[in-house]
């Protein structure tokens, strides 16, 4: 290696930090030897650490930190288990629902039968508003899979009432409703009330 | 350690690197603090994703410049210079030229470089990243993170000489 070539190579020389960089190994050895390559090399770590000083010298807005940490977005990472053991107590509960109004029916119980009203509103999948309060547009997509892959789905109507939604002698009806996720539609429908949880048999979806 | 707590450790940690990076490479104060923001915010996203905690500055200096890029496209404002292609001698930058330039002088040279030898040159100077670490950050192979090192340093200190000749009555 003759001094142009150590030059070429010591150009990139930082200092200490790269000393164990072995590219640097033989030009550094070459300086060793010759003074005149020596004191060029003194002069470019110089060089370095003046230019590295001065941009390492910026510094940043005083409030930049808290600005980070508060911007900083929460997020909702799901835990599976919970969840289905919450769908499952759902369905459960629907299930026992649907059971006893049928029973209701067949005693020609008032109650049981319900009043036909329409409700407008949004349609949740129950699963995720109930466990983590997420509705509306932003968890569209997740509330559509649910619902499709049978998760009890529900009704949020426009004074924030929330309404399970049943078909006709408890069956479900996610297939007619999945693609109406996160959607407002008016729904005709029998209201029925078990143990103070409200319910919906659904007649008739109307996109809104 | 929660979350938050690891979260506010982090930028303690790094925000000083990060925007000194972003303002080398923007020359704008309100576009390194965007940057930094944003790089924890992604940090904050998607961070959990990553498998080696020992990887987590690299993984935040590539954000920023992932996003820098992103910006320059938003704004189209790319410089045209090219480096030149070779260059046989060094300039002299005497010692009083460095004392004598600030630091935003610095960051003015340092934008007239092309984006693509900035970059590395910045992190060259500012972070003690090996040049297979700047090679990872910037995803070039590490030939061209030397190369263009290389070739910027010589360009950089064209310029800072320059600023020392008497100048043209």
């Amino acid at each position: 290696m003759n001094t142009r070539e150590a030059k070429e190579v010591l150009l990139l020389y930082r200092g200490p930090v790269d000393d164990a960089d072995p590219q640097f190994r033989e030009a550094l050895t070459h300086a060793q030897r010759d003074p005149e390559l020596a004191e060029w090399l003194q002069e470019q770590t110089r060089c370095y650490g003046a230019i590295r000083a001065k941009l390492r010298g910026v510094e940043p807005p005083i409030d930049l930190p808290q600005k980070i940490i508060r911007t900083r977005p929460i997020l909702f990472r799901r835990n599976w288990n919970e969840i289905l053991k919450l769908a499952a107590a759902i369905i459960v509960s629907a299930s026992i629902t649907a059971l006893g109004f049928k029973l209701s029916e067949r005693k020609s119980h008032p109650i049981a039968q319900g009043q036909e009203i329409l409700v407008r509103g949004e349609v949740l999948d129950m699963t995720c508003y109930i466990a983590y309060n997420l509705s509306g547009q932003e968890h569209a997509s997740c509330a559509r899979d649910c619902i499709r892959s049978g998760l009890p789905v529900g009704i949020k109507a426009e004074n924030g009432k929330v309404y399970l939604l049943t078909g006709k002698a408890g069956k479900p009806v996610n297939a007619e409703l999945a693609d109406y996720a996160a959607k407002v539609v008016t729904i005709k429908g029998k209201e029925s009330i078990r143990d103070g949880f409200a319910q919906l048999q659904v007649e008739e979806i109307r996109k809104f | 350690m929660s979350a938050d707590l690891e979260f506010e450790n982090l930028v303690k940690l790094y925000y000083r690197d990060l925007y000194r990076f972003g303002f080398s490479l923007t020359g704008s104060e309100a576009d390194a603090a965007d940057l930094t923001q944003e790089t924890f915010y992604i940090w904050a996203s998607k961070g959990h994703q990553l498998n080696n905690p020992a990887n987590v500055k690299g993984w935040l200096f590539t954000t920023l410049h992932r996003e820098f890029l992103k910006m320059c496209r938003r704004q189209k404002q790319f410089a045209d210079e090219s480096i030149e292609e070779t260059a046989h001698n060094l300039p002299d930058v005497p010692a009083d030229c460095l004392n004598r330039i600030d630091s935003r002088t610095l960051l003015r040279m340092l934008r007239e470089i092309d984006e693509d030898f900035r970059a590395p040159l910045v992190l060259y100077y500012i972070e003690d990243f090996s040049y297979k670490q700047i090679a990872d950050v910037l995803a070039i192979p590490l030939g061209t993170v030397q190369s263009r090192i290389a070739r910027a340093k010589i360009q950089l200190l064209r310029r800072l000489s320059e600023t020392n000749a008497p100048r043209a009555k």
